[in-house]
């Protein structure tokens, strides 16, 4: 305990070992599991740049998660010989056109206000994946075939097994959070923070804190974004699923219950839940009312979230005196 | 596209009809966010409670008016129960708090309805005494949307008179504007409070018990009315009654006249609506507070 550096860097070594070897440890539908908690630790993350890091609330997040996966699905199904990263790239880019609209004119609003209007560009959103079936299928959705990943050493790596998958996704998920976790650590990043605690004095402070919101907005919905077409690419499908109410709901929770105030907080909720409704959905059909009340009771009595718990240095003392 | 004039009748008396459902729901949500700032995501699980325990009483009874008596008065418990004893904590933690709160109870309502009652939707029969057709410019109209509508007229009327000629009145459009003066002038706010969110409760129980015989009861219905009721009080500006109502009757015309022209984007008109409110005027077109 009194080198907590060191505790954080086993830890983070030892969590690091296991995902890499998540395909020689569980069994394929294990592997599934991981792959959701991968992309939806993701969303969470992205999601908490907002909530955690800015102190807005948008409950309609799914909005930019929806645009990815519709975009990927899109670019692969109408131009199958789309190299994979490019369609990413693309995905990124259409989740940061449309976040970048959307914050444009949101952002200027605070607490509900801005909850709302984030809702209700989701809500037309959701409409127009509804309601176009020309491009969208419209609530059938769409299946498309995944190509293969042409890679500049490794050269060919076919993306019909799971395991290839589930590195792919790593890899993207990976990267997308080490880049987030960096960009928070810059000077914008901390100005987030500074805006969250103290709107008025950080503007006389001489940000703007417009564009500073508008900036994270938009990076948020960049990853968001990415996150969305993960999900589709891993299920071969886009449907109305992705850009609902259900999904901005779940990303909620997710970060609610892992934690809003730590960078990794977010992510430790996506498993959590992830595994939970995996578990519990084994047993009972009620298992959301479960997650309901443990973020109910996490709201009122834990605001820090499970991972404030494990950070909690009485907790670690309770558990070091239970492994003895 | 044209069609004939009573056609336009028709479909702006749908209108109306939805627009007064949707007010009995929103004034609620309206006067609590005026009041303390509570955005209650929750309000809309007391409208599908209240049509749930409708279906319940009138299936054991037999008797819809017992029902419209009997489920406003659990849910206005209920409401006044998740006050007290839930939201009551959030105060201090701060609005964040409130509305993943009241978000969460939305959530585990949800989930305790299809608990409950199961995922299959149910309908009740329109009660004996307003079943049937009136004739209507030439056409023939349910003469159980004209009750909704005398009914929601007069629960309009008696509010008005309510809030506009006695204290309590008084106390909760000052508590609205602001309750920090109220409290500290010697008015018991969290107990006005506690009346105002219980007593929205139940007004949207009781849309909900009368909307029940000609919407079917089903799992969705609370989320549909939220999102239209976030319309509403965004659009007619927070905290504010009148710009409830006429945001209300202007959804209501809109989803209406909107599924008549252009049914595929019927669902789009509202969002729109509001994003254009909330982008020119943020509070609304009634409403004063920022």
């Amino acid at each position: 305990m009194s080198h907590p550096r060191a505790y954080q860097l086993g830890f983070g070594i030892a969590v690091s070992v296991f995902f890499l070897l998540v395909p020689f440890l569980l069994p394929e539908i294990g592997i599934h599991l991981a792959i959701e908690v991968l992309i939806y630790a993701l969303f969470a993350v992205s999601f908490n740049i907002l909530f955690g890091y800015c102190g807005m609330l948008p409950f309609g997040h799914a909005a930019f998660f929806g645009a990815g996966g519709y975009a990927v699905a899109l670019i692969l199904k109408n131009f199958p010989g789309t190299p994979l990263l490019l369609a990413f790239l693309l995905a990124a880019l259409l989740a940061l056109g449309i976040g970048a609209f959307i914050g444009f004119f949101c952002v200027r609003l605070s607490g509900a206000y801005f909850s709302l209007i984030s809702i209700a560009s989701q809500m037309f959103l959701f409409a127009v994946a509804l309601k176009w079936r020309s491009v969208t299928s419209g609530d059938d959705g769409m299946t498309f075939a995944r190509p293969e990943l042409h890679l500049p050493i490794l050269g060919e790596i076919s993306m019909r097994d799971v395991v290839n998958i589930y590195y792919f996704t790593l890899t993207v998920v990976a990267v997308a959070i080490l880049v987030c976790y960096l960009f928070l650590k810059t000077p914008l990043g901390n100005s987030f923070v500074s805006i969250r605690e103290q709107e008025r004095r950080a503007s006389f402070l001489g940000y703007n804190v417009y564009l500073t919101k508008l900036a994270a907005f938009s990076a948020s919905s960049i990853l968001a974004g990415v996150a969305g077409g993960l999900f589709a690419f891993f299920q071969a499908f886009v449907g109305t699923s992705f850009i609902d109410l259900n999904m901005s709901m779940s990303v909620v929770v997710m970060t609610v219950i892992g934690g809003k105030a730590y960078f990794l907080g977010p992510v430790l909720g996506s498993a959590f839940y992830i595994v939970f409704q995996d578990w519990m959905s084994s047993l009972t059909n009620y298992w959301m009312i479960v997650v309901g009340i443990t973020f109910i009771v996490i709201v009122l009595y834990a605001e820090g979230g499970l991972i404030s718990l494990l950070k909690n240095e009485r907790v670690r003392l309770w558990a070091s005196r239970l492994n003895k | 596209m044209s069609f004939p004039f009573e056609i336009y009748v028709i479909q702006a008396t749908h209108g109306v009809v939805y627009g007064m459902l949707l007010f009995l729901v929103a004034s609620g949500l309206t006067l609590v966010f005026g009041m303390m700032g509570v955005l209650n995501l929750a309000h809309a699980s007391f409208y599908m409670l209240g049509a749930y325990f409708a279906y319940s009483v009138t299936l054991y009874s037999g008797n819809f008016w017992l029902s419209l008596l009997i489920s406003p008065l659990i849910v206005g418990t209920i409401g006044i129960l998740v006050e007290r004893f839930l939201l009551r904590k959030t105060y201090k933690i701060g609005h964040t708090a409130e509305l993943l709160l009241t978000f969460g109870l939305f959530f585990v309502f949800g989930e305790l309805v299809r608990i409950v009652w199961g995922t299959i939707p149910f309908s009740i029969p329109v009660p004996t005494l307003f079943a049937g057709d009136v004739p209507f410019m030439g056409r023939t109209y349910p003469i159980y949307r004209f009750f909704i509508l005398g009914f929601s007229l007069l629960l309009l009327l008696g509010m008005a008179l309510m809030l506009m000629r006695t204290r309590i009145g008084i106390i909760i459009r000052s508590a609205v504007s602001d309750a920090e003066m109220v409290g500290a002038l010697g008015t018991n706010v969290p107990i006005v409070f506690l009346g105002v969110f219980g007593g929205g409760a139940a007004l949207a129980a009781i849309a909900g018990v009368i909307a029940a015989p000609f919407l079917s009861i089903y799992l969705g219905m609370g989320g549909d009315v939220l999102i239209d009721c976030f319309v509403v009080i965004v659009v007619g500006g927070f905290g504010s009654l009148p710009g409830a109502l006429i945001a209300s009757l202007m959804i209501g015309e809109l989803q209406s006249f909107g599924i008549l022209w252009i049914p595929r984007l019927a669902l789009v008109f509202q969002f729109l609506l509001m994003a254009i409110v909330l982008i020119i005027k943020p509070t609304g077109l009634f409403g004063e507070k920022e």
